[in-house]
C-alpha cells in the first residue's frame, strides 16, 4: 500500500477499525519519507491529544513529544493519534472515553490494551509503524492480539517528554509494526538522551549490531494458566526456536506471582497523584460552574469526565498511599520490584532472554470482556507485568494462530539496555515465520 | 472495602460517587485488596528502588529563555485578561 493510497483510504479504514481518535486531513504525503501514528497520550501540536479521556477533550498541545519530534525530523508524517484505554488503564482498549478499536482478525474482538489503536493500525495498514506506550504490558499485549511485532525498551531508553504520565517509574515508549526489522529502524530514531527527561540521561549506547541468541529460559510459572490453544501454539514455537539453534531451559522464577499485585499498588499510587492535575482548568473541559468553591468545582468536573476505570484506579491508588495500608503494601511492592529485577538478572547471567507467551489467551470477544470483573481483568496482565515493573526491555513476536485464526504472541525479555539481543532474535524469527496478515477490505 | 471508606477516599480524591458507584467500587476494591494480601508472602528485600534503573540528578544549564509563547499557551485555556480562570478559593 503506497503512502498516497493509505492517506486516500484513511477515513474509510478508520470507519471500519476505529484505530484513530484524530487523523490528518491531508490526502497526499508531500515530501514525507514514511507515515506513522502515535498513541493518543503522546502530545502532538497539530492534533488533539486526549489520552483516551473525556476530561482532556479539546486539548491541543503546543509542543510535540520528543519521540514524535524526532520522527518528524527524520521525514515521518504523523497521520493519526490512536485510540487507547483512558490514560492507559486497561488490558483490552475497551476503557476509552471515545472509540474502541476493533481487532483486524475479528471485528467482534478486542485489540488488547492499552495501545490497542496503535497495534490495530500497525496490523491493518501496510508498511506502517505506530508508537505505543507500555506501563504494565500495553505494547506487547496488543501486539500479540493483533498479530504484529512490538517492543517496549528499557525504562529510560526513550525520552518521556510529552508523554501524559500514567506511572512515572513504569512508563516506556516503544514501537509496534508488522515487520521485526522496523522495530530496530525506528527505535534507533526515537532512543537517546534528552535533557528534558532526566531518566533518559543515564542510558548507555544504544546497541543494534546483530547478536545471535544462544539460549532462552522459560519460567515454569510463566506457562501456568494458559488457554489450551495458547499452550499448543507456544509449545510448537519453542520447538521451532530449538530448530533455529536456540537452547531452551525451563527455570523457576517464584517472584513472578507477586509482580501483578505489586504492579497495581505502584501503578495506581503513581496514577492517582498524576491525575490530580486534571481539575477543569488549563486544558480539556473547563466549563464547570465557577461560582462553586474550588473543592466542589474540581469534584464536579472530575466526577463528570473521568471514566469508570479511571475512578477505580484513582480510588485504589489514593487508598494505597494512605497511612496504614500504604505503610505495608506500597513499601512491600517496591521490595517485590527489586526481587523481580534480581531474579531476571540472575537468570540472565546464563541466558540471553527470558521467554513466555505474551498473553495467556488470544483476543477475547467484547461480550466476554464485559462480563469480566476488574480483578479478573487485572489478573490477565500476569505475564506482561513482571518485565514492566523491572524496567527490562521486552519484545513480542507473533508465533502462531489458534483454531479460530486469532494470533498468538510470545514475549522475550532481556537485561536492562540489551535491546540488541531482542532485535536479533525477532529478525531471525521473522525470516522463518509465516505471518498471516488479516484480510483488509474497505 | 466498606462503603464508608470508599466515600472517604473518594472525597480525598475529589470524586463524587453515586450510590450505585459506591456499592460497585466497594465490592471491586474489596476483591482487589484481598488479592493484594498475596504481597505479605513475598520474599523480603533490603533494597526498595523508586525507579527500576539507577538514575542520577542531572540539571540543565540555568539559561533564561522563552520556551513557548505565552499567548500560544493560553490559546485553549479559559482566561480573563490573560489570567487563567478558576473557581473561587473561599
Amino acid at each position: 500500500m503506497s503512502m498516497d493510497t493509505t492517506l486516500a483510504d484513511l477515513k474509510k479504514i478508520n470507519a471500519k477499525y476505529q484505530m484513530f481518535h484524530a487523523m490528518t486531513d491531508d490526502t497526499v504525503p508531500g515530501d514525507a519519507k514514511f507515515l506513522f501514528s502515535a498513541k493518543d497520550n503522546l502530545t502532538s501540536k497539530d492534533m488533539e491529544t486526549c489520552a483516551g479521556s473525556r476530561i482532556l477533550e479539546g486539548y491541543h498541545p503546543v509542543f510535540d513529544a520528543t519521540c514524535i519530534e524526532k520522527l518528524r525530523n527524520a521525514g515521518g508524517k504523523l497521520i493519526g493519534k490512536t485510540n487507547m484505554d483512558e490514560f492507559g488503564f486497561g488490558t483490552f482498549s475497551t476503557n476509552s472515553g471515545f472509540e474502541i478499536p476493533r481487532n483486524p482478525y475479528d471485528l467482534g474482538r478486542a485489540c488488547g490494551g492499552s495501545s490497542g489503536g496503535s497495534a490495530c493500525a500497525a496490523s491493518v495498514i501496510e508498511d506502517h509503524m505506530s508508537l505505543g506506550v507500555s506501563t504494565g504490558g500495553s505494547i506487547c499485549c496488543p501486539a500479540s492480539f493483533c498479530g504484529v511485532y512490538g517492543i517496549a525498551p528499557t525504562y529510560g531508553r526513550v525520552s518521556r517528554q510529552g508523554l501524559i504520565d500514567y506511572g512515572n517509574s513504569l512508563d516506556k515508549i516503544g514501537v509496534i509494526s508488522q515487520k521485526a526489522t522496523d522495530l530496530k529502524k525506528f527505535m534507533e530514531i526515537i532512543a537517546g538522551k534528552d535533557e528534558k527527561d532526566p531518566t533518559s540521561m543515564v542510558q548507555p549506547e544504544f546497541k543494534t549490531a546483530y547478536r545471535k541468541m544462544g539460549s532462552v529460559a522459560i519460567p515454569k510459572e510463566g506457562i501456568e494458566g494458559l488457554s489450551k490453544e495458547v499452550d499448543r501454539v507456544f509449545k510448537a514455537a519453542v520447538e521451532t526456536l530449538k530448530s533455529m539453534g536456540v537452547d531452551v531451559e525451563y527455570v523457576d522464577m517464584h517472584s513472578l506471582k507477586y509482580a501483578m499485585p505489586a504492579y497495581y499498588v505502584l501503578a495506581t499510587s503513581e496514577a492517582s497523584t498524576n491525575l490530580a492535575r486534571y481539575v477543569g482548568m488549563r486544558y480539556g473541559h473547563q466549563e464547570g460552574d465557577h461560582s462553586l468553591k474550588f473543592d466542589d468545582y474540581f469534584t464536579e468536573v472530575r466526577s463528570k469526565y473521568f471514566g469508570d476505570e479511571a475512578k477505580r484506579r484513582i480510588l485504589l491508588g489514593t487508598y494505597a498511599r494512605m497511612a496504614g495500608f500504604g505503610g505495608r503494601h506500597y513499601a512491600k511492592a517496591r521490595e517485590v520490584r527489586q526481587v523481580v529485577i534480581n531474579d531476571y538478572k540472575h537468570i540472565l547471567e546464563n541466558h540471553d532472554a527470558v521467554l513466555a507467551p505474551t498473553m495467556p489467551f488470544t483476543a477475547p470477544k467484547f461480550d466476554d470482556i464485559s462480563k469480566m470483573s476488574a480483578l479478573e481483568s487485572y489478573k490477565a496482565d500476569y505475564l506482561t507485568v513482571p518485565a514492566n515493573i523491572a524496567g527490562t526491555p521486552h519484545l513480542s513476536v507473533p508465533c502462531g494462530y489458534d483454531c479460530d485464526g486469532m494470533p498468538v504472541g510470545m514475549q522475550f525479555v532481556a537485561d536492562h539496555w540489551n535491546e540488541d539481543v531482542l532485535f536479533s532474535i525477532a529478525e531471525d524469527w521473522e525470516k522463518q515465520f509465516d505471518l498471516k496478515r488479516p484480510e483488509v477490505s474497505i | 472495602m466498606d462503603v464508608k471508606t470508599v466515600q472517604d477516599v473518594a472525597k480525598f480524591a475529589h470524586l463524587a460517587l453515586t450510590e450505585e458507584e459506591l456499592e460497585r467500587y466497594s465490592k471491586d476494591l474489596g476483591d482487589i485488596l484481598s488479592y493484594f494480601e498475596l504481597l505479605n508472602e513475598a520474599p523480603e528485600c533490603s533494597e526498595r528502588g523508586v525507579n527500576p534503573i539507577k538514575v542520577e540528578d542531572i540539571t540543565r544549564e540555568d539559561v533564561p529563555k522563552v520556551e513557548y509563547d505565552a499567548d500560544e499557551l493560553l490559546r485553549d485555556m479559559d482566561t480573563y485578561e490573560r489570567y487563567v480562570r478558576g473557581p473561587r478559593l473561599s
